[in-house]
């Protein structure tokens, strides 16, 4: 079991993206992604952990020993980790079962012989009844599992996972993703899994680390990420959301202009008129057509956004409504329940909590 | 490379006198090597154009169409591929030689004429024999284009209301354009390095080219400067048009032609469907199956130019080459010797650069590619003229050795031999070699385990491209070769003198074979891999 700590990295790139200072600590056993688009340095900051690439500033350590540094450079096979590649590299030329016991040739386990353990292992990812088999007649799912098998058949103190799932389709995607949390949750390996499929990240991971333009831009639980995004950029990324602006006033509200003021929760004080944007996710947002209950809704709290419904989209578990705000031609996405049903034109008063409207920075 | 080609600009200016630039004044002012220069251009303006016109026809019909026997045509036009083109040039002159060249004779028994019907000894001839072994450079490239163009490219255009006509012209066309200009490029160019069909053909008609000139000059006396001088305007005529190619086919090249998915459906040819396939099987008979068979019947007869009857039949043609003849003897041998060490020695300098290169091992690596392709842009009897100045003289006299043309052999064929390891490594996703590594294989097990089993199939290939590249080499063997280094290109060449047609048709089946084994070998190899490793 180890922890890694990543300190002010930095790699620069002719070509791939590079990683600038960037910090990072994961627990013993803890399960963190790397979350952001492409090209935001996230495989070049696995491959420094890997020891596939030397960092030019700052350090790696695994359990405070330093394993990455500008001047040391502990090579991949003597590093106890094990890695899941994008392209699944599994080797054709070997059987499902002489590539999952090809880690076992360079590293003497204690305990079981290591072909009742690869056995074992097979079973565990479903593949016993096909260890004969060449990769190439396996279907995509099949050859993630031999993968999986493989790194995990050499108890590794830390597991690499580079977008495992992203070549495969959608419904395996999702089952693969139960599947990874679930070995987590019997091996309790440390383990750092690049995505940048924000819902994998969710479902996996104890913690989550937005990164963009090779920095980590906030680290935090699931929750904490979705619900309290530091950043219009982590906002944006995970999941949908308005981001709205406007101009600070006291007492911890934002004017939006035509007599909008809200009520937003922030972590810190701005000066007076100082330009703001806070982000509310369309499925914080309730909808109400009646002006009485809205008035009472505002009274009890709720932020109250006068609007008129300006498209409707079915999505048969719900209707994602667009709601123009007379404020700056600002338009307010809603997500509603099926039951609540309004009509293009109709005038309706948008409501939402302060909690949900959470100021972000510039990204 | 870089010394010979030194050497070549150095005794280009060198003169018994000392230094001057009359060599250069002399190839540019006399009249006969200006005529040779000329010769050239003409030659290969129409090689290039004809080899276009065919080359693209047949690839579009074996693409595009639901022309019958793709499969049968894309094998025969391998095997013209393969075919060395003074091989060619030799069987044309037993069929169309003016005399005794028996389309002729048939044509003359026919009609009664005493005139010949065609005469291979010409110009007409030789742009002819020299188009039909060149076209399949642009085959292959036209080929792969027209592979790419999806459907949907044209269907879109389609349903934008543009008839099929307006399509084939819009769309087809502007998206071949740069690949055909590249495949009139590519025969233009191999045409221009050629010796062995412009001296079997021009030479008894008294035409010369530029590489029949430099040949020409190293005879006695040899005229060293001006044979240098001559080779300059060749390399840099190929160095341009290499450049020229790589810019046409780069800007708008393949890759855009590309697109994912898109399927490609095949015309229907309807009444047209035979006399396509006649005519493409016309065109192979020219290449391929007529002169295969005169060399067969050559090969097997008393007097070649008399039906094949029993009376006719020998085997004293065999006997005689391989027992007999000394000579032969030696050139097989070292020919055989050559290729089997340069093959080897090529295809493991040509998969560590290719390794190298594509691991980016070290800074400055994607340099050494350049160095392996460098050797693309000098044409074989340059660079046997460079070898030639470099290696006669002390320090390192390797003339009159067969080093020389296993250096000469290697640096040929390094162009090829690093392309084909290249793709092979290409192939091998380098996340493979990783896996290894992270669980604990260092660098040298990941290689042992993971990489070269991978890669053996491709280099395996490689070896054999240079092999059958190696045993048909002409252009720079007949600088080099002395009489103890010959080889068996050299010695059809020079049998051809002596008149020894049944000799040569034995030889020239001799390479076919060993070329075609090799390819047949490979291409099972091959598909046993695709096999193993499909998705």
């Amino acid at each position: 079991m180890a922890t890694v700590t990543l300190e002010g990295l930095t790699k620069r790139f002719a070509e791939a993206a590079a990683v600038h200072d960037l910090h990072l600590e994961i627990g013993d056993g803890e399960f963190v992604s790397l979350l952001g688009p492409s090209g935001c340095g996230k495989t070049t900051t696995l491959r420094l952990i890997a020891g596939f690439l030397q960092p030019e500033e700052g350090e790696i350590r695994v359990n405070q020993q330093v394993v990455s540094s500008r001047s040391v450079l502990v090579p991949p096979e003597r590093r106890n980790m094990s890695m899941i590649f994008q392209s699944y590299a599994v080797w054709p030329h070997m059987t499902v079962f002489q590539n999952v016991a090809y880690g076992l040739k360079f590293k003497k386990l204690p305990g079981d012989d290591p072909g009742t353990r690869v056995e074992k292992l097979l079973r565990l990812v479903h593949l016993d009844a096909l260890k004969d088999r060449y990769p190439a007649e396996l279907s995509g799912g099949q050859q993630q599992r031999v993968a999986l098998a493989r790194a995990l058949v050499v108890q590794p103190q830390i597991l690499l996972l580079d977008e495992p799932l992203s070549n495969l389709d959608a419904n395996l995607r999702e089952e693969m993703r139960f599947e990874i949390r679930r070995l987590h949750e019997e091996f309790r390996i440390t383990t750092i899994y690049v995505t940048h499929d924000q819902a994998e990240a969710m479902v996996t991971s104890d913690r989550i680390a937005v990164m963009h333009l090779g920095k980590v831009i906030q680290v935090g639980t699931p929750q904490e990420i979705f619900e309290r995004p530091k950043t219009t950029f982590v906002a944006e990324f995970i999941g949908r959301t308005n981001i709205l602006s406007g101009k600070w006033r006291e007492g911890g509200k934002v004017d939006l202009g035509e007599g909008i003021l809200v009520q937003v929760s922030a972590r810190e004080r701005y000066a007076q008129g100082e330009s703001v944007s806070f982000c509310l996710r369309p499925h914080n947002v309730a909808l109400s057509g009646s002006e009485a209950e809205a008035e009472q809704r505002r009274r009890s709290g709720y932020n109250l956004f006068p609007g008129v419904i300006q498209r409707r989209i079915y999505f048969g578990d719900a209707f994602d409504y667009m709601v123009e705000l007379p404020a700056h031609r600002m338009a307010l996405r809603v997500v509603a329940p099926p039951s609540q049903r309004y009509e293009t034109g109709q005038k309706v008063f948008a409501l939402a909590h302060p909690d949900h409207c959470v100021i972000v920075g510039e990204s | 490379m870089l010394l010979p080609l030194g050497w070549i600009f150095v005794a280009s200016l060198q003169t018994e006198a000392g230094w001057s630039a009359s060599g250069y004044a002399q190839v540019f002012t006399e009249k006969a090597y200006l005529k040779a220069i000329w010769n050239t251009l003409i030659i290969s303006f129409w090689v290039g154009g004809i080899a276009v016109v065919i080359g693209s026809l047949l690839a579009w019909l074996v693409t595009r169409t639901d022309l019958p026997l793709k499969r049968t045509i894309r094998a025969l036009v391998m095997a013209s591929f393969v075919t060395p083109p003074f091989l060619g040039a030799f069987a044309w002159t037993l069929l169309a030689g003016p005399n005794a060249g028996l389309l002729n004779k048939i044509y003359r028994s026919l009609t009664g004429s005493e005139e010949a019907l065609f005469n291979i000894f010409s110009m007409e001839g030789l742009i002819f024999v020299m188009a039909l072994y060149s076209f399949p450079y642009v085959f292959s490239m036209i080929a792969n284009v027209c592979e790419l163009i999806s459907s949907d490219l044209e269907d879109a255009a389609n349903i934008l209301g543009a008839n099929k006509l307006r399509v084939a012209l819009t769309v087809t066309l502007p998206l071949a354009a740069p690949a055909l200009l590249g495949g009139f490029i590519l025969a233009f160019l191999h045409s221009l390095s050629l010796f062995g069909a412009p001296a079997i053909l021009g030479l008894p008609a008294s035409l010369h080219t530029i590489t029949t000139q430099i040949w020409a000059l190293f005879q006695y006396p040899p005229r060293l400067d001006l044979a240098a001088a001559f080779s300059v305007p060749l390399l840099l005529a190929t160095m341009l048009l290499i450049a020229l190619q790589k810019k046409i086919l780069g800007r708008r090249g393949y890759s855009t032609v590309g697109g994912k998915g898109g399927e490609r459906r095949l015309l229907r040819l309807g009444i047209f469907r035979i006399p396509a396939l006649l005519l493409v099987l016309g065109i192979i008979a020219l290449s391929v199956f007529l002169p295969y068979w005169i060399l067969l019947k050559a090969a097997l007869a008393k007097a070649w130019a008399q039906p094949l009857t029993w009376d006719n039949f020998t085997l004293e043609n065999f006997s005689f080459a391989f027992f007999q003849y000394g000579d032969t003897q030696d050139a097989i041998l070292n020919t055989f010797k050559l290729g089997i060490a340069t093959a080897s020695a090529g295809t493991v300098i040509a998969a560590l650069i290719a390794y190298i290169t594509n691991r980016q091992l070290f800074w400055g690596a994607r340099y050494l590619t350049f160095f392996a392709l460098a050797p693309l842009v000098v044409p074989g009897i340059v660079l046997a003229v460079g070898l030639f100045l470099a290696y006669a003289r002390p320090p390192i006299v390797l003339y009159g050795t067969i080093w020389i043309l296993f250096v000469a052999y290697l640096t040929k064929e390094m162009p090829i031999g690093f392309s084909q390891a290249e793709t092979t490594f290409k192939s091998i996703h380098p996340e493979l070699e990783d896996a290894s590594r992270i669980l604990g294989a260092n660098r040298l097990g990941a290689l042992r385990d993971v990489t070269a089993p991978l890669a053996r199939t491709g280099l395996i290939a490689t070896w054999c491209f240079i092999f059958i590249g190696v045993i048909r080499e002409l252009s720079a063997s007949i600088l080099l070769f002395t009489p103890k280094s010959k080889v068996v290109s050299v010695v059809i060449f020079d049998l051809k003198e002596e008149g020894q047609i049944g000799v040569i048709a034995v030889l020239g089946i001799l390479l076919l074979l060993v070329s075609f084994m090799v390819i047949l070998a490979v291409q099972r190899l091959v598909k046993r891999e695709v096999l193993a490793t499909r998705e």
